[in-house]
């Protein structure tokens, strides 16, 4: 029986092992090759050898070419702008939203809230192309509202508050209400600081879904003064076919901040992703 | 979801004033789109006309769209919710470190879809890529990967199995941790073994959350598009040409709006069933 146990459990880990690497092999590998030169990559992909995955010669010139030469400044700074400006308007504005229906009690409630549900259901990828249109008779295509303002009403943000919100002890509020407080001081004073582990999961969840958006900026900014950091290593990708370093590197300078992000929050990711979905 | 107290009878219009950005932003970039789409797609040169959709159901290309669609999403759906299932059953399992596991299949999540096509791009590229000179030491001759029209589907599903996985994998270990171990308990009393437990009581106690992944991942996976756009072109000989693809290449390629809406919208009608079936699960889970 013993020995039964140890084996399974022998089985466990080398499969979980197996898929770690799996998981982890076309990361680390990219992440390996930026800091190699062309030459060496070309010259290890023949034949296999250690040196096929491991650099011979560290170089982090894929790196500062890819800021001196290719202004890759400008695009994290762009990215900047459009997340930083999202941030705190669609975390107000779907918290203020979320104060209204759960703690009010008005004409159309149920209505308004189902027709929001389901609007916002329907994934952002699905709309893109009428969404362009509809940004083009604006004439905000190439601009930053472009990409701001249709992420502001985002359903997670909201539907997560409502749920949290519902946790929220009314008689909090009502001896506040006593005492004269007006909404404004009720959601900003009693209500949001009991919720700060939902805006922190909301904040995280909104960053990395706007840093990783492609398909919208893709159509909506494709001029260099607008593009965001997502596209720009696409549109790099596709001019630069031959220097497979500065590939690596963009991609890897892409990817490191949602993961340095999520390495130390990753709670706050797992109740996002679990609390906006099987709860509703 | 209401309260019920004084601050009802008080408060008029206040509600309405704190939801109105929210609904504004909601109908102009959301609601309004999904109308346009339609609408765009019953309009040829200008007039109301059902010529677009004539035009795009005798189309070749457009029935071959609707195919790889299907075959694709048939093959990659349970694909990714039977491998998410397995990772969370053992990821769930009580062994020293395993938190270090499920951070390093998390990671693919978080990086872009475009950055790992670039990454799966350039590994499997037929062309010097590390995949064939690992399988060139066994003495494999090189692949074709995505450039190969029988492998490309095939590439595609990996790269987002690899992606998706650990997403789905997060929603199956919140299910089993809603598992009520004394179901367990019992069961190890009337002598069950692991695969009699796993069948007779986590998969039965799983059907909610299998539900919601299966409609949340056709609906991700319907949508896919940065593979296409960045590594195949929908090709090789169109072996990758899906409907989402399809729609913007008509729209932003030969400039044909309308057969990109009409496209577009046949996507959103799919897309709301799909949703609609969501909502209708959601309903049953309040009861």
């Amino acid at each position: 029986m013993k020995t039964k146990k140890i084996l399974s459990r022998a089985c466990l880990i080398a499969v979980l092992l197996v898929l770690a690497v799996i998981a982890l092999f076309p990361i680390l590998y990219p992440l390996m090759s930026s800091f190699r030169t062309d030459q060496e990559i070309y010259k290890y992909s023949t034949v296999f050898s250690v040196n096929t995955l491991w650099p011979v010669e560290w170089t982090a010139q894929a790196y500062l070419s890819l800021f001196t030469e290719y202004h890759f400044a400008r695009f994290f700074i762009n990215t900047l702008i459009v997340v930083g400006t999202i941030l705190p308007v669609s975390i107000i504005m779907c918290s203020v939203a979320a104060y209204a229906f759960t703690f009010y009690h008005f004409h159309g409630q149920k209505v308004l809230y189902t027709l929001l549900l389901l609007t916002f259901m329907v994934p952002g990828e699905a709309i893109a192309l009428p969404l362009y249109q509809v940004i083009s008779g604006l004439g905000m295509v190439n601009t930053f509202s472009s990409m701001i303002l249709p992420s502001l009403a985002n359903g997670l943000t909201l539907f997560m508050y409502c749920q949290t919100f519902k946790d929220v002890p009314d008689a909090l509020l009502e001896a506040a209400e006593i005492d004269g407080a007006s909404w404004l001081t009720c959601y900003a004073r009693i209500v949001m600081p009991l919720c700060v582990p939902t805006t922190i999961a909301m904040c995280l969840m909104t960053f990395v879904n706007e840093w990783n958006n492609y398909l919208w900026p893709l159509l909506a900014a494709r001029k260099d003064e607008v593009k965001t950091i997502t596209v720009a290593i696409t549109a790099f990708k596709e001019e630069n076919v031959i220097h497979w370093n500065l590939i690596y590197s963009s991609s890897m300078l892409s990817a490191i901040v949602p993961i340095l992000l999520f390495l130390p929050f990753q709670k706050f990711f797992v109740s996002g992703i679990a609390a906006g979905s099987v709860k509703g | 979801m209401t309260r019920l107290n004084a601050r009802d009878k008080r408060s008029g219009m206040l509600p309405y004033l704190l939801l109105l950005p929210v609904l504004v932003f909601a109908v102009i970039f959301k609601l309004y789109p999904i109308f346009y789409s339609f609408v765009s797609g019953f309009q040829f040169k200008g007039a109301v006309s059902l010529r677009t959709y004539e035009l795009m159901f005798a189309d070749k290309t457009f029935w071959n769209s609707v195919s790889v669609t299907v075959k694709m999403n048939l093959i990659m759906t349970p694909l990714q919710i039977i491998l998410s299932l397995i990772m969370a059953l053992m990821v769930n399992a009580n062994l020293k470190g395993i938190g270090v596991y499920r951070s390093v299949y998390y990671l693919p999540v978080t990086i872009s879809m475009p950055v790992a096509a670039i990454c799966f791009s350039m590994i499997l590229s037929y062309n010097n890529g590390v995949a064939n000179t690992i399988l060139g030491s066994f003495g494999v001759p090189v692949q074709g990967f995505f450039n190969d029209k029988t492998q490309a589907m095939a590439c595609i599903i990996a790269l987002c199995t690899w992606k998706g996985c650990g997403y789905w994998m997060m929603f199956y270990l919140a299910g089993l941790k809603g598992i009520d171990d004394s179901l367990y308990e019992a069961a190890t009393v009337d002598g069950a073994g692991y695969f009699a437990k796993l069948f007779h009581v986590t998969l039965p106690m799983l059907r909610r959350t299998t539900l919601f992944v299966i409609v949340a991942d056709t609906s991700t996976n319907l949508l896919l598009f940065a593979p296409m756009k960045l590594i195949t072109d929908g090709g090789p000989r169109s072996t990758t040409d899906v409907l989402m693809y399809e729609a913007y290449r008509q729209a932003f390629k030969y400039g044909n709006y309308s057969k990109g809406s009409a496209i577009t919208s046949v996507l959103i009608v799919i897309i709301l069933l799909v949703v609609l079936l969501e909502f209708r699960m959601m309903a049953d889970r309040d009861r």
